[in-house]
C-alpha cells in the first residue's frame, strides 16, 4: 500500500483546524493563493482563443489515456534508441529500489534532486537515506522544506507558508553564522550551499513534466533552473515519471506547454523549459553518460478504465489549488504530504482507495471554480460528488451518516414527513439544535438560523 | 546558377514582438555590438522566440550546457532571421532532430519560494543578455 499518500479518518479535520486559527497562514494563503489565481487569468486572457487550446489539450491527454500502453512502448523504443533505459515500476517500492541499485551500482553518496512530486510519492528520500546515500532537494522551496524536515503544501509553491525569519533560521544552520532575514542574502546563501551539490553530486534525480513518445523527450519545466543544472551536471540522470505523462508527438507538447505555465504561474514558458532527448551524444563536453527512466504506476492503472479516467489528464500545473475556496482556507496540510487542493482530493483516493483517504472527497464546496480553472478540462467538482457517491455504495462512509440520509429521503418524500420535519426544526432549533453527528458536522460551519415563521404558513395573494 | 540569392527573410514586427517579450522576462537585449562583460558564458542560439521572448540553446560539442549554467553572467548570440513566432513553429522547424538536451531559456533564473517574493539568480546566471545579429549576408557569388 503506498502508505506516503493514505490518511487517517478525521486527519483532514484536525489539521484544517489548526490552520483556520492560526492567523498568520491565512493571510499568507490568501495572499499568495490568490495572487496565483490573477496570475493565470491574466495569462490566460492573453491567449487568442484559450478555450480552442483548453479544448485540444484536453483531446491530446485523452488520447493518451485511451492507449496508454501504446505510447509508453513507443516512448521506451525512443529513449531506448537514444541509448537510454527505461523501467516500468507498479509500486513506491519497486521504483525506490529500482533507483535505490542504479545509485549504488554507481557507488553514489549524494544524490541532487530538482523537484517531483512523483519522487514525493514513492518517497524516494527516505530509501536512499535507509540506503546511506544523502539525497539533496535543490528546488529553493523544497530545500527550505528538506531541512525543517517536512513536506510541500503546494505543488508549485510547496514552501507557501514559510516566512523569511524561519528560512533564516535554517540556513544560519547550515552556515555556522547569521543569515539575515532578507531576501537576497537568503538567495544568496541557498546558491553557495546548492552549487556544491550540483558540481560533487553523483545522480542527478529529476521528475518528468511531460514526455513525448515520438522522439522518447523527457520535458523539465523550471524557473531556478535547477532542474537544468541536476540534468547537466552529475554524470547520471535518473528521471522519475508517473506513467500517464506522456504526448504522442511535440506539436501535443507545444499544445500542453503553452497553457502548463501560465495556469501554474501566469507566464508564458517559465524561465526554462529542457527538453531531454538521451543521454550526452558522442564530442559534448558536459551532460549525463547514463540516463535512465523510471515510469511509476502506483495506481494509476486504477483510473484507466471506468468513472475517474479523465484524471489522468492532470498536468499538474496547480490552477485548481489557486481557486478552490477550502484549499484558500485550509492550506495542502490537511490533504497529506504530497497531493492537495482539489486535484489531490480527487487523485489520492483513487490512487490509494477510498478506504485510506475518506474525508477526502469531502474537501470541496462542489462550486466548480476547479473545473473552471483547469486547463485541459477535467470536471473536477463532479468527479469529487461521484467519489462521495462510492463513498456510501462502498459502505465507506459511517453508519451514522447512512441512516440519517436514509431517514431524511423517507420523510421527505412525502407532504407530511416534510412538514413534520420542517416544525420539529423550529423546535429543536432554540433547544441547541445540532447534538451528536450532526454538531460534527456544524463546528466550522456557519448554520443558518431558521426564519420565525415558515414560508408556506405565510398569509398568500 | 543564374538564379538570384534570396536573402532570409527578417520579419521586424517578429523581432519587435521578440525584443518587448524578452526584456519583460529580464533580458537585456543588445543590437548588433556585443557587450564584454568578463568571465560571461556565451552561446550561439539556435532560434529567437517572439511570441514568448524565448532564446533556444542547442546542446552540441561547441555548445556545452555549462555555458548557459554556471557563470553568473550569460550572454546569446541570435540572428534575427531565426526568430520564430512560438513553440509550434520551433518544433516544426527541427522537424524531429532533437539535441540531447534543448533549453528554451526565458529569463533569468528566478524563484519565488519565499514569500512570493521575485528572487533573481537563485541557481543559474543572474543576468541574461541577448545579442541580435543581422542576418547572415547571402554567400559571395562563386568567382567566375
Amino acid at each position: 500500500m503506498s502508505s506516503k499518500l493514505s490518511q487517517p479518518v478525521g486527519s483532514f479535520r484536525v489539521i484544517a483546524r489548526g490552520k483556520l486559527g492560526d492567523e498568520r497562514i491565512q493571510g499568507v494563503l490568501d495572499l499568495s493563493v490568490t495572487r496565483l489565481r490573477d496570475l493565470r487569468l491574466d495569462a490566460w486572457s492573453g491567449l487568442e482563443d484559450v478555450e480552442a487550446l483548453r479544448e485540444r489539450a484536453h483531446e491530446i491527454r485523452m488520447r493518451v489515456v485511451d492507449d496508454l500502453e501504446g505510447y509508453l512502448d513507443q516512448f521506451q523504443r525512443s529513449v531506448e534508441r537514444l541509448g537510454g533505459h527505461v523501467h516500468r515500476a507498479g509500486t513506491p517500492e519497486e521504483a525506490v529500489a529500482l533507483i535505490v541499485a542504479i545509485c549504488e551500482r554507481r557507488g553514489a553518496k549524494l544524490v541532487a534532486k530538482s523537484k517531483s512530486m512523483a519522487t514525493e510519492e514513492i518517497g524516494l528520500n527516505g530509501a536512499l537515506e535507509a540506503a546511506g546515500i544523502r539525497p539533496v532537494e535543490t528546488d529553493l522551496g523544497e530545500y527550505i522544506l528538506q531541512l525543517g524536515g517536512e513536506h510541500p503544501v503546494h505543488i508549485v509553491a510547496p514552501a507557501i507558508e514559510k516566512t523569511k525569519e524561519q528560512v533564516a533560521e535554517l540556513f544560519s544552520a547550515i552556515e555556522g553564522r547569521a543569515v539575515p532575514a532578507e531576501l537576497e542574502a537568503l538567495t544568496a546563501s541557498a546558491r553557495r550551499q546548492l552549487r556544491e551539490v550540483f558540481l560533487t553530486a553523483d545522480v542527478g534525480v529529476t521528475g518528468c513534466n511531460m514526455a513525448v513518445a515520438e522522439t522518447g523527450t523527457v520535458t523539465l519545466v523550471t524557473n531556478e533552473g535547477n532542474g537544468r543544472l541536476v540534468s547537466s551536471l552529475p554524470p547520471c540522470h535518473v528521471v522519475v515519471m508517473g506513467m500517464e505523462r506522456v504526448v504522442p508527438t511535440l506539436d501535443d507538447l507545444s499544445v500542453i506547454l503553452r497553457l502548463l505555465a501560465r495556469s501554474a504561474t501566469g507566464q508564458k514558458l517559465s524561465s526554462y523549459t529542457t527538453l531531454i532527448t538521451g543521454p550526452r551524444r558522442e564530442g559534448e563536453t558536459d551532460g549525463p553518460e547514463e540516463l535512465h527512466v523510471v515510469i511509476i504506476d502506483n495506481g494509476r492503472t486504477n483510473l484507466l478504465h471506468g468513472r475517474y479516467r479523465e484524471m489522468l489528464a492532470c498536468i499538474r500545473c496547480g490552477a485548481c489549488l489557486n481557486v478552490c475556496p477550502v484549499f484558500r482556507k485550509t492550506g495542502g496540510a490537511a490533504y497529506g504530504p504530497v497531493y492537495s487542493g482539489p486535484m489531490g482530493a480527487v487523485l489520492v483516493p483513487l490512487y490509494v482507495g477510498l478506504g485510506n483517504a475518506p474525508d477526502l472527497p469531502h474537501a470541496s464546496t462542489l462550486c466548480g471554480a476547479c473545473t473552471e480553472a483547469c486547463p485541459v478540462k477535467i470536471p473536477l467538482h463532479e468527479l469529487l460528488l461521484d467519489l462521495r457517491r462510492d463513498l456510501v455504495q462502498q459502505g465507506v462512509s459511517p453508519r451514522w451518516e447512512r441512516v440519517a440520509f436514509t431517514l431524511w429521503s423517507l420523510a421527505w418524500a412525502t407532504p407530511f414527513g416534510y412538514r413534520l420535519s420542517t416544525a420539529l426544526a423550529r423546535l429543536g432549533q432554540p433547544l441547541g439544535a445540532l447534538a451528536g453527528p450532526g454538531k460534527l458536522w456544524a463546528a466550522g460551519r456557519a448554520v443558518p438560523a431558521l426564519a420565525a415563521r415558515r414560508y408556506r404558513d405565510r398569509p398568500r395573494g | 546558377m543564374a538564379e538570384p540569392v534570396t536573402e532570409p527573410a527578417v520579419d521586424p514586427a517578429l523581432v519587435a514582438r521578440f525584443v518587448a517579450n524578452a526584456t519583460a522576462n529580464g533580458f537585456t537585449v543588445h543590437r548588433g555590438a556585443a557587450p564584454l562583460i568578463e568571465g560571461a558564458g556565451v552561446s550561439v542560439a539556435s532560434y529567437g522566440l517572439a511570441e514568448s521572448g524565448s532564446v533556444v540553446l542547442a546542446a552540441a560539442p561547441d555548445e556545452p550546457r555549462a555555458n548557459s549554467l554556471l557563470p553568473d553572467v550569460h550572454v546569446s548570440l541570435l540572428r534575427e532571421e531565426l526568430i520564430l513566432p512560438g513553440l509550434p513553429e520551433l518544433f516544426a522547424a527541427l522537424s524531429g532532430r532533437l539535441p540531447s538536451a534543448l533549453a528554451i531559456v526565458s529569463g533569468p533564473s528566478k524563484s519565488a519560494d519565499i514569500e512570493q517574493l521575485l528572487a533573481v539568480g537563485v541557481h543559474g546566471p543572474k543576468e541574461e543578455h541577448v545579442v541580435l545579429l543581422p542576418a547572415a549576408p547571402p554567400p559571395a557569388a562563386p568567382p567566375q
